[in-house]
């Protein structure tokens, strides 16, 4: 848990707000505060704005009220330094690309040539487990698969921080279970990276991360913060355990206020 | 269906084909196939033969004058009479269809580049790009002729004209619907406009664009042969509505009829290929073409 002990602060939210033109609150002053190296599950209900939290952070949109700080600048510039990463729900490939151009378009972007690009993306295709469909057309994979390109597309870049908005929430439970392994699997071997992960699933959020923040609706506001000082490597077995449930208890309780 | 016939083409390698394909029984491997497809059009060429037939037969049993209706096979013989020329109008018609749409689908898909690029611009010129779109051709066709002469150069411009909007509005409607997720990705990975406009809005835009290329093939080869009529000039080297007009007004039926059939036949050779076009185009990725490829 050496990451924990980081002073390094990612994500700074002060009395954040945010309120929509019509009128409805989504977020109401939401303080936080993310260090490198934490693996950081925001889990609520719909509309409590987890996914506005997100969007703030990535800086799709802006805070109508307080201060957020990403990597110690704004949202907008710290996307520009390319050390953040994106994963959504929907895995967003390109259907006319191979999976390797569609894992390598970060680095393509950025300008980088062809060769490298190719290399790097390789590399974070062995990291998923797909090395073997590196010419792969996106439909021929299966959702998983595709959900798994889309995570070494966001790995490519190397990024600092992994944000993922609810990027198992359409995969059928057997798959979920094994991205989850396989997320945590590399995560756990580069614990430098800072994960930010939104879901609405709380077996997933307790599994997967060392914080969980609960957020419930109307207006959205965190709830409670609950650390889960549960250490890694984490396996299946995790989840039979009396702190597993003790712990998804506590959560579920703190979603009930 | 397919699997059902592979896997009795395994299990029945030694029996040969029978030799006429049409009649082969059902698990003769290979030319299964075949058959299946002489099958299929088996029941077209015989309705087509009737009809054929019996308008041969009509014509001949009520004496039909044929510069009211020719028999079909004064069709043919007219056809083979004047094949050069009917040849150098197919080719004439062909050439400026051609010129024409290539013009519409380079200046379509520009002008919707350029539109889309800035809601600007777009706001400002797509109204009036939708009321020049309601402009019968046809009706302004002699200015066109009056501005670029006869001949050549007007006819390729009423078929571009013809054909121009329906590939801008389509490549339009294509570079406007792309997907919100993926806009938002390419945005959050600092995507230049111009490299979203070409590694995302413009792959994303194809079967748009190839319904407009559909669209609009069909349309040059119409906005060619009316631009015959208006600025067709001939001196032998009229296309093919040159000769409608000059054959109508020489009361030859028969040539008119074939000059009629090479103009449909010209339209039906097009667009298959254009269709062959888009379903190379989008054979990798698209679900409208995906079935046709796999099959």
């Amino acid at each position: 848990m050496e990451a924990m002990a980081s002073t390094k602060e990612w994500v700074r939210m002060d009395s954040v707000s945010k309120v929509y033109p019509n009128g409805t609150t989504a977020l109401q002053e939401v303080d936080l505060s993310v260090r490198e190296g934490e693996f950081l599950c925001f889990v609520g209900p719909s509309g409590c704005g987890k996914s506005t939290v997100f969007k703030l952070i990535t800086g799709l949109s802006g805070a109508t009220g307080g201060t957020l700080e990403v990597m110690g600048t704004s949202p907008q510039q710290a996307r520009k330094q390319s050390d953040t990463a994106f994963v959504f729900q929907d895995h967003t490939l390109l259907p006319w690309s191979s999976v390797v151009d569609n894992v390598s378009l970060p680095l393509a972007l950025r300008g980088m040539s062809r060769k490298q690009r190719r290399e790097e993306a390789e590399q974070a295709l062995e990291l998923v487990g797909l090395k073997d469909y590196v010419k792969a057309m996106p439909r021929q994979l299966s959702g998983g698969m595709k959900m798994r390109v889309s995570i070494a597309r966001a790995l490519v870049s190397k990024p600092k921080l992994l944000l993922m908005d609810e990027p198992f929430g359409a995969l059928d439970e057997i798959t979920r279970q094994t991205l989850q392994l396989e997320l945590l699997d590399i995560w756990s071997r580069n614990k430098e990276m800072t994960v930010l992960f939104v879901t609405h699933n709380v077996f997933e959020a307790v599994f997967l991360s060392t914080r969980v923040v609960v957020m419930t609706p109307r207006p959205g506001k965190v709830a409670a913060t609950i650390d889960v000082p549960v250490p890694f490597p984490r396996d299946a077995s995790f989840r039979t355990t009396p702190r597993f449930g003790e712990l998804v208890r506590s959560v579920s309780e703190a979603l009930k206020h | 269906m397919r699997e059902e016939i592979a896997a009795e083409s395994i299990a029945l390698p030694l029996r040969s084909a029978s030799p006429n394909g049409a009649a082969a029984a059902p698990g003769a491997g290979r030319t299964t196939r075949l058959a299946a497809r002489l099958r299929s059009a088996l029941p077209p060429a015989v309705a087509f033969l009737v009809v054929i037939g019996g308008w041969e037969l009509f014509c001949r049993l009520a004496g039909m004058k044929p510069y009211l209706l020719p028999k079909p096979s004064d069709i043919v013989a007219a056809a083979s009479a004047n094949a050069s020329n009917l040849w150098v109008s197919v080719y004439t018609t062909m050439s400026e269809a051609v010129l024409g749409f290539l013009l519409s689908v380079l200046l379509g898909v520009g002008l919707a580049i350029a539109l889309a690029s800035s809601k600007l611009v777009e706001r400002s010129i797509y109204p009036y790009a939708i009321v020049m779109q309601t402009i019968p051709i046809v009706a302004i066709a002699p200015i066109i002729v009056i501005w670029f002469g006869a001949g050549m150069n007007a006819i390729v411009i009423i078929a571009f004209l013809i054909g121009f909007f329906p590939m801008l509005s389509n490549t339009l409607i294509g570079l406007n619907s792309t997907d919100h997720n993926m806009k938002n990705l390419f945005h959050l990975y600092n995507a230049s406009p111009l490299q979203t406009m070409f590694r995302l809005r413009l792959p994303a835009a194809l079967p748009f664009i190839v319904a407009g290329l559909k669209i609009s093939c069909t349309l040059a080869v119409i906005g060619a042969i009316v631009g015959e009529y208006i600025a067709g000039i001939g001196g032998g080297k009229g296309g093919l509505g040159y000769a409608i007009t000059v054959a109508a007004a020489r009361l030859q039926t028969a040539y008119l009829f074939a000059c009629g059939l090479a103009a449909s036949l010209l339209g039906i050779a097009f667009f298959l290929l254009v269709s062959r076009l888009s379903k190379w185009l989008l054979s990798s990725w698209h679900e409208s073409e995906l079935n046709s490829s796999e099959g």
